[in-house]
């Protein structure tokens, strides 16, 4: 990192704890609008539960179509927490420090809300809770474990699990800073969550031993997520253009990209909106931007092998599943959309020093991602149930409704608000890993030249 | 700029460091001893049994496509791991640990073995019959597929790994043309193209480095993905496997990471340069080494699973074919070396953090990738009726003969032999590289404790 910025302790205190002990008059304003939409979602998924999954745009043979994709997304959007978090502490890259807390967070908001909606798909999402608690063995009738329809729940709920105490561990210096500044019922409330935190040697080591154990062994769960979600797909024989092989991969690959596009998109918004210059820097954009380069380009190698092997065999499924997607309209026009945004256009201007340090440019081209990103599922999902079935004349159409469309509006808005109200209670930047960077940067004359270095670990 | 006496001081004494670094390296190029020699002998003359081998099996004939799996399997080997490592110094450059100095030229120097690979490749050409009346990757294309486009994508990768290690070796090749004495000064000479170290030089170097870095991964991934689906899975009827190109690229990383570390054993207690190569290059590829076995595992049960799940028959007997049938036991090889081992070896701390544990894993894992390679290849080569919609009977298992085993062994032999005629010719530890680290490197006082502090040029 060239840029080395030595900020007092006193100073960071003040600047990262402002948005838990202050509350500035935009952020209720925010927290209206943000509330408003995501009522507006849980408005459309109450008329979905009254008036039945007849409101929906789903008819044989697409039986999945703008809510299932929803769910997919925000599964990949879920990814980027571990990788930034987890990955970049292992191999101690130092630009991760502000990053990590933001993006474990959006991976907490971005997994419970994509929880949501296969339950609301059921359309009667109350029996899920009727089916399972408890479980009616006397009938001789178990969980059929061998459907990924099954895998998924577990798979999801370890992941948030997981995450949540990962969250947490690293939370814990900061609750204990939050604590000693505050009173009354707050002051309860942090005292308690803090876990009696006095910052000694013998806390601070094994809250360190905690966070590596936690990276590590989350790895193979954030690995284990996105591939069950595809192998809702992948093991499905019935859509010819579902049952790949590569599908676990590819979905992971796919969500980390989304992923940590979405981060850059988070990061440039705590920037501005909690004016952060001191801890948010170009430097951190120009790394998060090198990151994506290689991420997406792994991505679309993936894509490549999905598509071209699909149609390796000919068979005739395969082959209109690619017409339709390529050459009829609007799949067509959407396939054009996805290809650009989600690479030809961000890629090549991520691959300038210049355009990756530019913040309003990575902001743009990280929504510009994940708007591709969305098609990119949407495209899997909704064209392959289109021309599952061999006869032409069981071909079938699909055109979402106001529901699902207010319903993946709503999901966005939920998980910014999660995410608002979050940085009121925790401090969404880690303070002591801020400090903690300070400490271990220092400088190296080369030559004539001083070059920042750092401390080996 | 007004220098203090301590400057002075600490910059003389980095000086002389480097040029004792450079005495030492370059001083092995002058000699090498008996024992060097004798390794040398021994290899010549199983490369020349292989040979001979290769000529046995070229005098049955290339009509018999399961005569030639296992010559197959030994050319996919070559390119699975020998060119495999080059990609260590070039990933391991791309994020700018500065732990990978001393290890970049020993995984470099394996891009020679690219010239062996593309010569066994020629034969190669000639078994798979053309394109049209059966499914390949080129849809009955017909101009140049497979044999052009296939021999361009080995032949390219193997004159991009060249490059790389020439631009990576060229100011070790200036300072040989320099300071070592001796017969080789000529070509020396003729190889440093007048190589002088300006800043412009210097610049243009790095600059290179990133560009033909970048192109011998991409060459790489291609290349696997052609020779993978064109002489393996075209071969196999019914057999259409996304992630299978990915698989065997995964498993040439794997195995450049296994047979770097490796090299870096028995250059550290055989080769005598334990001075340069520390716990800590062991230390950092053993985490990497640990992540692409777990890889292995993730894209094979990624293939498995859709395969076994979805109960198709087609899909059925090419698991049994592969992989609980005919070639049963070498994929529980290739199972426990590349993947259960490694892993059970690797997750402790303490192995990752040694010399031996590290080595040890990666011979292991080159077993595995071999292993790997010969049922593949083995199998692929021994259907007959390659036109099939399915695999409609699973073909025995073919086993090698006298021929085989001499190819086998020539010709690992062979491209073994060719990285040590290599290493007469460039360091195989970088001069460069391992003195511009004295800069980077201080050690300091923190709190009570002396530290190691890294500078981190951009």
């Amino acid at each position: 990192m060239q840029e080395r910025v030595q900020i007092s302790d006193e100073q960071i205190n003040r600047e990262l704890l402002s948005g838990v002990l202050h509350t500035p008059l935009w952020f209720w304003g925010l927290v209206l609008l943000l509330g408003a939409v995501a009522g507006v979602g849980v408005i459309a998924a109450g008329f979905l539960v009254y008036f039945g999954v007849g409101v929906l745009g789903l008819n044989r043979p697409v039986f999945w179509g703008f809510l299932i994709t929803n769910f997919v997304f925000w599964v990949g959007i879920s990814h980027a927490g571990v990788m930034i978090s987890a990955i970049l502490r292992l191999t101690q890259a130092e630009w991760r420090r502000p990053v990590t807390r933001a993006a474990e967070v959006l991976t907490i908001f971005a997994l419970s809300t994509a929880a949501l909606f296969p339950l609301i798909h059921t359309g009667r999402p109350w029996r899920a809770l009727y089916w399972v608690f408890p479980y009616d063995f006397s009938r001789g009738i178990w969980p059929n474990v061998r459907s990924p329809l099954i895998w998924d729940p577990s798979a999801i709920f370890t992941y948030l699990t997981g995450t949540i105490l990962f969250v947490f561990i690293a939370l814990v210096p900061d609750l204990g800073m939050v604590r000693d500044r505050t009173t009354g019922w707050r002051h309860k409330l942090y005292s308690v969550l803090s876990l009696g935190w006095e910052g000694n040697p013998r806390q601070w080591r094994l809250q360190a031993v905690a966070g590596i154990l936690l990276s590590a062994l989350i790895l193979p769960v954030f690995v284990s997520v996105h591939s069950i979600v595809s192998w809702d797909f992948g093991m499905a024989v019935a859509v010819e253009t579902w049952h790949a092989t590569v599908f676990a991969p590819y979905f992971v690959i796919g969500a980390v990209h989304s992923g940590v596009s979405a981060v850059v998109t988070m990061m440039a918004l705590l920037l501005w909106i909690f004016k952060l210059k001191n801890y948010i820097r170009p430097d951190h954009f120009d790394a998060l931007g090198r990151l994506l380069v290689v991420v997406a380009t792994a991505w679309l190698y993936f894509y490549v092998l999905d598509f071209f092997f699909g149609m390796y065999a000919l068979e005739p499924q395969e082959i209109a599943n690619r017409t339709l997607i390529m050459f009829q309209w609007p799949m067509s026009f959407m396939f054009v959309l996805f290809a650009l945004a989600s690479y030809f256009i961000p890629i090549p201007l991520w691959l300038s020093r210049k355009n990756r340090r530019n913040i309003t440019l990575m902001f743009w081209s990280s929504i510009l991602v994940n708007i591709g990103m969305w098609m990119e599922r949407f495209q899997i999902i909704v064209p392959g149930l289109m021309r599952k079935e061999p006869f032409t004349f069981t071909w079938g159409g699909y055109a979402p409704t106001v529901v699902e469309l207010a319903m993946v509006t709503g999901s966005f808005a939920l998980v910014g608000l999660g995410l608002l109200i979050f940085s009121k209670f925790f401090p969404l930047i880690p303070a002591w890993e801020q400090k903690e960077g300070q400490l271990l940067q220092d400088e190296v004359q080369v030559g004539r030249a001083k070059v920042p270095g750092l401390v080996h670990e | 700029m007004h220098e203090t006496a301590a400057t002075k001081a600490s910059a003389l004494s980095l000086l002389e460091e480097q040029q004792g670094i450079t005495r030492d390296l370059l001083g092995r190029l002058a000699h090498a001893g008996p024992r060097f020699w004798l390794v040398v002998t021994v290899l010549g003359i199983l490369f020349i049994v292989g040979i001979v081998g290769v000529v046995l099996r070229l005098q049955g004939g290339l009509a018999d496509r399961a005569k030639w799996g296992y010559y197959a399997a030994t050319f996919a080997f070559l390119l699975t791991a020998f060119q495999g490592a080059p990609i260590v110094s070039l990933a391991t450059r791309m994020v700018k640990g500065h732990w990978r100095r001393p290890l970049a030229r020993a995984s470099e120097l394996f891009a020679v073995v690219g010239v062996l690979s593309s010569v066994l490749f020629l034969i190669m050409l000639n078994i798979i019959p053309p394109v049209q009346g059966r499914r390949t990757l080129w849809f009955e294309w017909p101009v140049g597929a497979p044999y052009l486009f296939d021999s361009l994508a080995v032949i390219f990768l193997a004159v991009c790994g060249l490059g790389l290690l020439y631009t990576a070796a060229l100011p070790d090749i200036a300072a040989a043309r320099d300071r070592v004495p001796g017969g080789r000064k000529g070509l020396w000479t003729a190889l440093a193209l007048d190589w002088q170290g300006t800043p412009e030089q210097w610049r243009l170097q790095k600059v290179a480095l990133g560009v033909l870095g970048g192109f011998y991964l991409m060459f790489f991934v291609f290349t696997h993905l052609l020779v993978s689906v064109d002489y393996v899975m075209a071969l196999v009827p019914g057999w259409k496997d996304n992630i299978f190109p990915a698989f065997h690229a995964l498993v040439g990383l794997q195995s450049g990471v296994a047979i770097t570390l490796v090299a870096l054993g028995l250059l550290r207690w055989v080769g005598g340069y334990k001075k340069y190569i520390d716990m800590e290059q062991f230390w950092g590829l053993s985490k990497l080494l640990l992540a692409l076995s777990l890889l292995w595992f993730y894209f094979q049960w990624s293939a498995f699973i859709t395969f076994w799940y979805g109960k198709q028959p087609g899909e059925q007997s090419v698991l049994t074919f592969l992989m609980f049938g005919p070639y049963a036991g070498l994929y529980l090889t290739a199972f426990l070396c590349g993947f259960l081992l490694p892993f059970l070896l690797l997750i402790w701390n303490v192995v990752r953090r040694s010399t031996v544990g590290p080595f040890l894993a990666g011979c292991i894992v080159l077993v595995g990738a071999f292993a790997d390679r010969l049922r593949l290849y083995v199998a692929a080569f021994s259907v007959e009726d390659i036109k099939l919609h399915a695999l409609e009977t699973v073909p025995a298992t073919h086993l090698p003969d006298s021929a085989d085993l001499m190819i086998m062994i020539g010709m690992v032999a062979g491209a073994i032999l060719m990285y040590l005629l290599a290493t007469r010719i460039v360091p195989p530890v970088s001069v460069w590289e391992v003195k511009e680290m004295l800069h980077y490197r201080v050690v300091r006082m923190f709190m009570k404790t002396r530290v190691v502090v890294l500078a981190k040029p951009e």
